[in-house]
């Protein structure tokens, strides 16, 4: 069993994820509860989202950092068409689909005028940012169709046998919101059924096949008549979609999105993390959907586990830091004795 | 010039030219392939073989020069326009991709996919890649392992089994026996005759062995200096006089280069003696 895992491309850092985990809930007893849980969904969610689009463009050993700045600007075009009367439901679509037309630029300019991926997109991600301050003026949104109603109701209660009848507060998002991102499960549902699709389609499609191929040797898939280009561009689409749809999910559960650069270019470099951790290699030939997944996961843990053991939030990132670094020296080793174990 | 072009020609390739900036690959080439022949194309290193295999299979344009495939005239647009064409390559750095495996190699831009779901018949790829595989005669143990797990001569003989599996009119293999022990390229060459022997499809092999040239092919073109410079029946040929051509063509290359030294002796030249080759 142990060795059926540890020969899957993920199954060095699915090893490591359950260490993680099995440590926290070992020294923080608040690890595996309900509440825990409940918080450490939207950790990890948008991350492995994120994380596809990510596998898919460095697969084919580019990389895309505009994908944090995509995030950032979607829920403003949600908000602009939202105002202009548009709605909610084609708000989002037009929305995913202008970042996938960031994704066709970045991938024109990538594969078919011949710039580096990591400049194409560095320039794409300034150049979105600002558009983002320019759009928003620089002033958080709240996000139309996610504004919660509260109401009051009687509700009554029998205490010592009397029968008393007390008001309370119910707090209602409207199903849309609930849906795309505000539901407690909301963000995770769409993540796994996003790395399945994408899992499938990276394994068990020409798709997948040929952007494996385009990654692996350029030149001998172009010779076998493999169309490099269209490859390379409709992975940076696929990119883009994966950002703005990460975006509106997660300002959706917020319920309003700031104009907040830096914070969109730390969800830039945990997007890269998810991948690479997951076991998608930097230069690309090889990679996996599900691998960002637990990538994030991982992540996700790491964030919520330091937090419940009650961690200073000054050593915060410092313990995160160095956590990271010493859990991918096991990975290390895990796949040393995965490729050891493998036969062939 | 050699033999003239015949109506019966499945290829021809008229006044070729192609440079790459300063560099002239090919001057003035002109060739033919007749139904069923198997052509062997000579030449130096650089002279422009690979070029020209390049050009025919829509990989590359040429500056200039028109070809014609059945008579008719032929302007692949890419790779693939010229494999629907018929034409089908193996390439000198064999186009195979490493981090995927024997079969979706072999089926690579050809694959099976199921219906109605497009997922690929993974299955049915691997059986009909072993059929191929057996067919060829060369043995690869697994083929669900990648291609970067195999010796050279598997590396080759996926690369030749892609094209023969494809139904093509024509292939053109590009130095198919490099990388590859007597053992292999011997059955590389069996299965040129195999195919010979059937008939149905025209083959221009870039080779570099004279002997194999003999061997394996009914009609002998050499390029030099992106011309055609011997384009002769292989019966009519001989080891010896295709060795001399090159020799010629070495004896005039030093001329050149040692009199291009006499124009501006350089400092140390003293009297060094031109060695015969």
């Amino acid at each position: 069993m142990l060795e059926r895992v540890l020969s899957l491309r993920e199954g060095s850092i699915i090893v490591v994820t359950l260490l993680v985990a099995v440590y926290f809930a070992l020294s923080a007893s608040t690890f595996l509860t309900y509440a825990s849980l409940k918080t450490l969904l939207p950790f990890f969610a948008p991350f492995a989202i994120l994380g596809v689009g990510e596998v898919f463009v460095m697969i084919l050993g580019e990389i895309d950092l505009s994908i944090g700045a995509t995030y950032l600007l979607a829920p403003f075009i949600y908000y602009k068409l939202a105002e202009a009367g548009v709605p909610h439901v084609p708000c989002v679509i037009l929305a995913v689909v202008c970042c996938m037309a960031v994704g066709l630029i970045n991938g024109f300019f990538t594969a078919v005028v011949g710039i580096s991926s990591f400049v194409t997109t560095l320039g794409m991600l300034f150049t979105l940012e600002g558009l983002t301050l320019i759009l928003s003026h620089g002033v958080p949104v709240g996000m139309p169709g996610a504004e919660l109603t509260s109401a009051t109701v009687h509700v009554a209660h029998e205490i010592n046998g009397a029968r008393i009848v007390l008001t309370e507060t119910v707090v209602h998002a409207p199903t849309f919101a609930n849906v795309l991102g505000e539901g407690t499960y909301s963000e995770l549902v769409w993540a796994v059924v996003i790395v399945v699709v994408g899992q499938i389609v990276l394994t068990f499609t020409r798709f997948g096949l040929h952007t494996v191929a385009v990654g692996s040797n350029k030149l001998a898939a172009s010779e076998a008549g493999v169309r490099v280009r269209l490859v390379m561009v409709r992975s940076f689409v696929l990119c883009g979609a994966a950002g703005g749809f990460a975006g509106i999910l997660e300002a959706v559960r917020a319920g309003s999105v700031q104009p907040d650069v830096a914070g969109a270019n730390e969800i830039l470099f945990k997007a890269i993390s998810a991948a690479v951790i997951g076991g998608t290699l930097l230069t690309g030939g090889s990679g996996t959907v599900v691998g960002a997944l637990i990538g994030a996961l991982f992540l996700g843990i790491l964030d919520d586990g330091l937090i419940l053991k009650g961690v200073n939030a000054n050593y915060q990132l410092f313990y995160l830091g160095l956590a990271i670094i010493l859990a991918m020296t096991v990975n290390i080793y895990v796949q040393r004795v995965r490729r050891g174990s493998r036969v062939g | 010039m050699g033999p003239s072009s015949a109506p019966d020609d499945v290829l021809r390739v008229e006044h070729i030219a192609k440079r790459f900036g300063p560099v002239t690959a090919l001057r003035d080439v002109n060739l033919h392939l007749r139904k069923g022949e198997v052509l062997g194309l000579l030449g130096d290193n650089g002279a422009g073989k690979s070029t020209l295999i390049k050009i025919i299979c829509g990989f590359q344009k040429q500056d200039s020069g028109e070809m014609f495939l059945q008579g008719k005239p032929y302007a692949p647009k890419s790779v693939d326009d010229a494999r629907a064409q018929g034409i089908e390559t193996v390439y000198q750095d064999l186009a195979l991709i490493d981090e995927l495996s024997v079969y979706h190699n072999l089926f690579l831009r050809r694959e099976k996919v199921h219906h109605p779901l497009p997922f690929l018949a993974n299955r049915e790829m691997k059986r009909d890649a072993r059929t191929a595989l057996d067919q060829i005669g060369i043995n690869i143990p697994r083929i669900d392992v990648s291609v970067a797990r195999l010796s050279g001569g598997q590396r080759q003989a996926i690369a030749v089994a892609r094209t023969v599996y494809s139904d093509a009119d024509i292939i053109l293999l590009d130095e198919p026996l490099a990388a590859m022990g007597a053992k292999e390229g011997a059955q590389i060459l069996d299965l040129v005759a195999r195919l010979k022997a059937e008939g149905k499809v025209s083959i221009i092999m870039i080779l570099h062995n004279y002997v194999h040239v003999l061997e394996a092919c009914d009609r002998v073109s050499m390029i030099q200096d992106g011309v055609i410079a011997l384009d002769k029946p292989t019966a009519e040929t001989s080891v010896e006089e295709l060795t001399e051509i090159v020799v010629n063509e070495y004896r005039r290359a030093r001329l050149e280069e040692h009199g291009g030294a006499a124009s501006a002796p350089p400092a140390g030249a003293g009297g060094a003696p031109a060695d015969g080759a």
